[in-house]
């Protein structure tokens, strides 16, 4: 009997780890939110106005893009590892494109993050933050459109940022630089609207924007409706842009593997 | 003496650890570099606000850096030192490691601590260096060499809390086999303390003041040296919570280290 309760035992302690990050994750996103929440509201004690955008509209923005910004990256992780425990070398002997595999595996856990993560998020905003809703049913739309399109983008990217790790065996760093470069440029942080202009004119020549700020700008109505199908063709560039490029540092990745196999 | 021998076993420790560094040159810049950025992306954030703003809640854009370079320094010694804290679930229990610590003639908390020193912190302290110095040569307070030891001695008590929290709540995996989520969630509380307490609500304000006193590893310190009138005796209360966080979190790894070894037998 004793034997059947240590194994019972070894299950629970299994969930609990891994429940034990999905709440981990939720207190550590809620505590996020509740940052913003303070520091904006005190950012607003003295002024009504900055960039054109209003109390509720910038705590509207900065709630959204932080929901979103959970989601540009991830796929790259999955790389890595796969490449640091020298798995790649099976993965890449089975009949199907590992890159594809990875993203749709990737997509997969981010469309039931958003059911268990985002979801009761996107609640506690709308209920206490006074997050408002889109600009128009139609700008509804248009950013589920163009947030899917971001989150394509940021998975091309860090595809790029996972393939590395043929290169560099401090991955942790690689992902932390990423994230750095991520939270500025996406406007993840905060609307890119609100840099000086030297730092406006580097964030507009690069794909980070089309992430995150140019859904989020959407939903609240700072992209104006008829320049929205001018950013969704961008975005789309971006993507087409980012896919090329992943495959091309791929087969050059690739050729240093054949090189390891002797 | 004891102190003096672990010293120079510490050393030891270090030597290893820079053997490493100087064969992953690259992997070295790397790990700076991304807690450069990191923290850069911070400040820029900060920076930016204070564009369109002239003050937040009444203190000015280099007391919020002053309070962010507490934060940064006091992290980065206990990112740089105690990083391994962060491994003792998924490096040490699971894997049965420990035991190999255990049978070792040192205190094996000392050797999980030695075990590792964090590249990626050396970024870090720089940085947090960087914007304590431009902070404090711009936000009006008079230095003077006791003030300046005063600060020194608050970004250690800094570190210390920082680490004693993490080692705390890395115990419970002694009973949890990693505790790993728990650690995580509970560091991510120290994001609050980036900012002046008094922008937040009374609920926040007390747990970070008496539960989990990350508002001693910046507000609290920083406020002491720039409002002193009104925080000055934060400067004594400070090291003093840093001496009973250590202690406690040293009582309750004891009790979960005679945990351990009683369910190994």
């Amino acid at each position: 009997m004793r034997k059947y309760i240590e194994i019972f035992k070894s299950q629970l302690q299994l969930d609990a780890a891994y429940n034990g990050w999905f709440w981990a994750n939720a207190v550590a996103s809620v505590i996020g939110l509740l940052i913003a929440f303070s520091f904006w509201h005190a950012v607003y004690r003295h002024t009504t106005q900055i960039a054109n955008m209003n109390l509720p509209k910038m705590i509207s923005y900065v709630v959204i893009a932080m929901i979103l910004g959970n989601y540009v990256s991830g796929v790259g992780n999955r790389l890595s590892e796969s490449i640091r425990s020298g798995e790649v070398a099976i993965e890449l002997m089975k009949p199907y494109d590992l890159l594809l595999k990875l993203i749709w595996l990737d997509l997969g856990s981010k469309v039931s993050a958003s059911v268990r993560n985002s979801l009761p998020l996107l609640v506690i905003g709308y209920a206490f933050l006074g997050v408002q809703a889109p600009v128009s049913l139609a700008g509804g739309a248009l950013f589920a459109v163009s947030a899917i399109l971001g989150v394509l983008i940021g998975t091309q990217f860090d595809l790029i940022i996972g393939v590395l790790a043929f290169w560099t065996v401090n991955v942790w760093g690689l992902r932390v630089l990423r994230t750095g470069i991520l939270s500025i440029f996406t406007g993840a942080l905060i609307p890119v609207t609100l840099f000086p202009a030297w730092l406006l004119r580097i964030s507009e020549v690069l794909p980070f924007q089309s992430m995150v700020y140019t859904p989020v700008a959407i939903y609240t109505g700072a992209i104006p409706f008829q320049a929205v199908g001018m950013t969704l063709l961008i975005q789309t560039i971006w993507l087409i842009g980012l896919y090329v490029l992943v495959r091309l540092i791929w087969s050059v990745a690739l050729r240093k593997v054949v090189i390891f196999g002797g | 003496m004891t102190v003096w021998r672990y010293a120079r076993l510490y050393l030891e420790f270090v030597k290893q650890v820079l053997k490493v560094w100087l064969e992953y040159r690259v992997d070295f810049f790397i790990g700076a570099l991304s807690t450069i950025v990191i923290q850069f992306a911070s400040l820029l954030f900060v920076t930016v606000v204070f564009e369109h703003i002239q003050q937040l809640n009444g203190w000015s854009f280099y007391q919020i850096l002053f309070i962010y370079g507490i934060a940064a320094t006091g992290r980065s010694i206990h990112l740089i030192f105690f990083d391994n804290l962060w491994t003792l679930g998924w490096q040490y229990i699971r894997t049965g490691n420990f035991d190999r610590l255990l049978i070792r003639p040192i205190n094996p908390l000392f050797h999980l601590i030695a075990d590792r020193i964090q590249q990626d912190g050396v970024g870090q302290l720089a940085i947090g260096l960087v914007v304590l110095i431009v902070a404090a040569t711009h936000d009006g307070t008079v230095w003077t060499p006791a003030s300046l030891l005063l600060l020194i001695l608050l970004i250690l008590s800094s570190g210390v809390i920082f680490s004693a929290v993490n080692l705390f709540f890395a115990t419970l995996s002694f009973w949890m086999v990693d505790s790993l989520p728990v650690m995580f969630a509970t560091f991510s509380l120290s994001d609050f303390a980036r900012y002046p307490l008094t922008i937040y609500n009374k609920g926040i304000r007390v747990l970070l003041t008496w539960i989990i006193p990350y508002g001693f590893t910046a507000f609290y310190p920083a406020a002491s040296i720039l409002e002193p009138a009104k925080f000055g005796l934060m400067a004594l209360i400070t090291p003093l919570v840093a001496a009973i966080c250590s202690v406690l979190a040293y009582l309750f790894w004891n009790v979960g280290l005679r945990a351990y070894t009683s369910t190994g037998n």
